[in-house]
């Protein structure tokens, strides 16, 4: 039977540093076996366990999206031990990935409508999965808004890619920094304030948040102040995992575990999960 | 109902030995707990609960996921031999059925291979349970809370009555039934023996204390999540996880990698939501700081979590944490004090 304990071998294809500090680094996987590839399907707001033999695991979000058939793409912040010794990897070398995992952001549900997606840090992860499964399915959706924060303008994520965004006339991109700098044209201000600033219109939009658990917590009261309904706002969650497939207990909040029923929950669940936010 | 006179068991069990990797009670010292058994006599005869839970059988304290060396991955294959374990309580029944519910598949996905525990499957899909009655319930246990009885086997394969010279075994499921057609030197259980189990059932039902009624006390918890309840029952827990080990259904584990350079194992290891650890984050964070938060989550997927999730508690009154708590915590005291707390 299947056993999904076992990782399958990814090859790194591609290392970026994201920032000055080169704390944050994107890495491009490509599968060994065709067999895992094919098997592999995943949406935006999904996750992975990296597995490192001898070290052990760590989930990351997936930020490559599903219409980028070539690789899988993961932005990894250093904090300990696992995510060390991925700082170590260099392109060629092998790691083991479990995976995807957890449930993904809503974007049947959100097709006809307007979509908003709130962003800070480096938590942009598997919001740009979403922003690239979006554009690809422009179409079926209306009007697209990004409102991405970061403590300063070293500290966006995929800037290039962000650039491009930039210019189109399909995508609204709003950048803010928490405090003006010399040379910044965007805006500058915490996320809460400046999505208040902006205020999208409530009306058959749906709203994407994922950054740091301070600015959730401070985003979300604004946005209902914004009179959005708690069916319409999502967020991502973020606990401890070991087996990401609902057995080992660590992520158990409320009757939920996060690596089954979610990570990506609406307010309007979160609302009856206690210890959620 | 078929009948096996008290000298001729040991020839069931060694039937039992040669077609199964049979588990039993064995006695170690002061204590009794479940061994793989090689010879009919090392099976221990006055005992009620084990000490430890069965659990450990078909999901042990350190189980090897894999090992791996340079890269390459090998999964440690099972014994070819199904597993039987004879001498099982009720409540020991029960919370293998509890824990089936996780381990063998998920709720949200009930088909899905992927969320079935090829571990905990390859043991227990296939294992034959045979089950004690228990004829002389201890104080600390309070089965009936949670719709069990002494003598009630119908989660098992194979009931067993002790009638003072004979076993009587009732066949539960197909599995059951198929074995014991396969037996030889039985007999047809007689009137006065069926008799005489009634008698013991009866007796056995009476000895227990009164059934608390735990209806409502999802609601009641979630009500107080964030009263003061829990401080006040957890005031004296000292978070030793005791509890949790020696529980039949507590099920939390952790992943740990073992081993040096390219060559080691990875290995599931039982854990506890009673430790700090269990929910400390890379930056320092924790959700679950306080000993009352932890203390919370344990009653709370007890008896109201799995509750939502399954329809059943996730305790079968085995009373083995009421024992073995080191500031005398009785579990059952903490769900009468949530049902009557008034903040
Ligand atoms: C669904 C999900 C998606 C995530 N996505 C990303 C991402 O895209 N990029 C990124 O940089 N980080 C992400 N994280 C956080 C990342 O998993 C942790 O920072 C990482 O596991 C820390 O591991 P470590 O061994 O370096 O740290 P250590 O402190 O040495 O941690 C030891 C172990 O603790 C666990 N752990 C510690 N902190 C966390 C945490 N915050 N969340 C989960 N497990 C933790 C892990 O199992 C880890 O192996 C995500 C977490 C989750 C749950
Ligand atoms: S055995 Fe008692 S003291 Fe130890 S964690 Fe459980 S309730 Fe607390
Ligand atoms: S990570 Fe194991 S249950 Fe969610």
């Amino acid at each position: 039977m299947s056993n999904s304990y076992i990782p399958v071998p990814m090859k790194v294809k591609r290392i970026v540093i994201e920032d000055p500090e080169k704390a944050l680094r994107t890495y491009d996987l490509i599968f060994q076996n065709e067999e895992d590839r094919k098997n592999f399907k995943y949406m935006p707001g999904q996750f992975c366990e990296w597995s490192l033999l001898g070290l052990g695991e760590s989930p990351f979000g997936i930020a490559s999206s599903p219409t980028e058939k070539d690789f899988l793409r993961f932005t990894v912040n250093r904090t300990g031990s696992v995510t060390n010794e991925i700082h170590y990897l260099r392109e060629g070398d092998m790691v083991g990935l479990r995976g995807p995992l957890g449930n993904w952001y809503p974007v049947e549900k959100f097709k006809g409508g307007n979509v908003v997606i709130i962003g800070g840090g480096f938590a942009f992860t598997t919001l740009r999965s979403l922003i690239v499964y979006l554009l690809e399915h422009r179409e079926d959706y209306k009007d697209i808004t990004v409102i991405y924060g970061a403590r300063n303008p070293d500290l966006f994520i995929y800037r290039d890619e962000i650039s491009e965004w930039e210019k189109r006339d399909d995508i609204d991109v709003q950048l803010t920094i928490d405090n003006p700098v010399e040379g910044w044209t965007g805006r500058t201000g915490f996320v809460p304030t400046v999505t208040k600033e902006i205020g999208p219109d409530p009306d058959n939009t749906w709203v994407v948040v994922c950054g740091p658990p301070i600015m959730i917590k401070f985003t979300l009261p604004v946005l209902v102040d914004l009179k959005f309904p708690d069916e319409r706002v999502y967020t991502s969650l973020e606990r401890r995992m070991k087996c990401g497939i609902g057995k080992c207990g660590r992520c158990n909040i409320g009757s939920k575990y996060i690596c089954v029923d979610g990570p990506v929950f609406s307010l309007a669940e979160l609302k009856e999960i206690p210890e959620s936010v | 109902m078929i009948r096996i006179k008290k000298e001729n068991i040991s020839g069931f069990i060694e039937g039992l030995m040669s077609d199964y990797v049979l588990f039993a009670p064995v006695k170690d010292g002061e204590t009794v707990s479940f061994r793989k058994i090689e010879s009919a006599d090392s099976i221990a005869e006055d005992y009620m609960n084990t000490d430890k839970s069965p659990k450990d059988i078909f999901f042990p304290p350190a189980e090897v996921l894999f090992s791996f060396d340079s890269g390459e991955i090998t999964k440690n294959e099972c014994s070819e031999k199904p597993f039987a374990v004879w001498g099982l309580r009720g409540c020991d029944v029960k919370s293998l059925t509890l824990l089936n519910m996780v381990f063998g598949t998920a709720r949200q996905n009930p088909e899905d291979e992927m969320f079935q525990d090829p571990y905990w499957k390859e043991k227990y899909d296939n294992a034959l349970i045979i089950q004690t009655a228990c004829n002389d319930p201890r104080s600390t246990c309070f089965c009936n809370w949670f719709g069990g009885s002494p003598h009630d086997g119908e989660k098992a394969d194979i009931l067993v009555i002790y009638i003072g010279d004979a076993y009587l075994l009732d066949p539960k499921s197909d599995k059951g039934r198929k074995y014991l057609e396969t037996v030889k030197n039985t007999e047809p259980a007689a009137k006065k023996d069926i008799k005489e189990a009634e008698r013991l059932r009866a007796e056995a039902d009476s000895s227990l204390s009164a059934v608390f009624e735990l209806d409502g006390i999802v609601g009641r918890m979630s009500g107080l999540f964030n009263s003061g309840v829990w401080e006040e029952i957890g005031a004296k827990c000292v978070n030793c996880g005791a509890c949790a080990f020696i529980c039949p259904t507590c099920h939390c584990f952790d992943v740990q990698d073992e081993g040096k350079g390219k060559k080691g194992k990875r290995i599931r290891i039982w854990d506890t939501c009673m430790f700090p650890v269990f929910t400390a984050e890379a930056s320092g964070h924790n959700p679950r700081e306080l000993s009352k938060d932890r203390l919370r989550q344990r009653f709370m997927h007890k008896y109201s979590y799995f509750m939502e999730n399954y329809g059943e508690h996730l305790c079968t009154g085995c009373g083995r944490c009421v024992v073995v708590c080191p500031v005398n915590l009785d579990i059952r005291e903490v769900a009468k004090k949530v049902m009557s707390y008034q903040s």
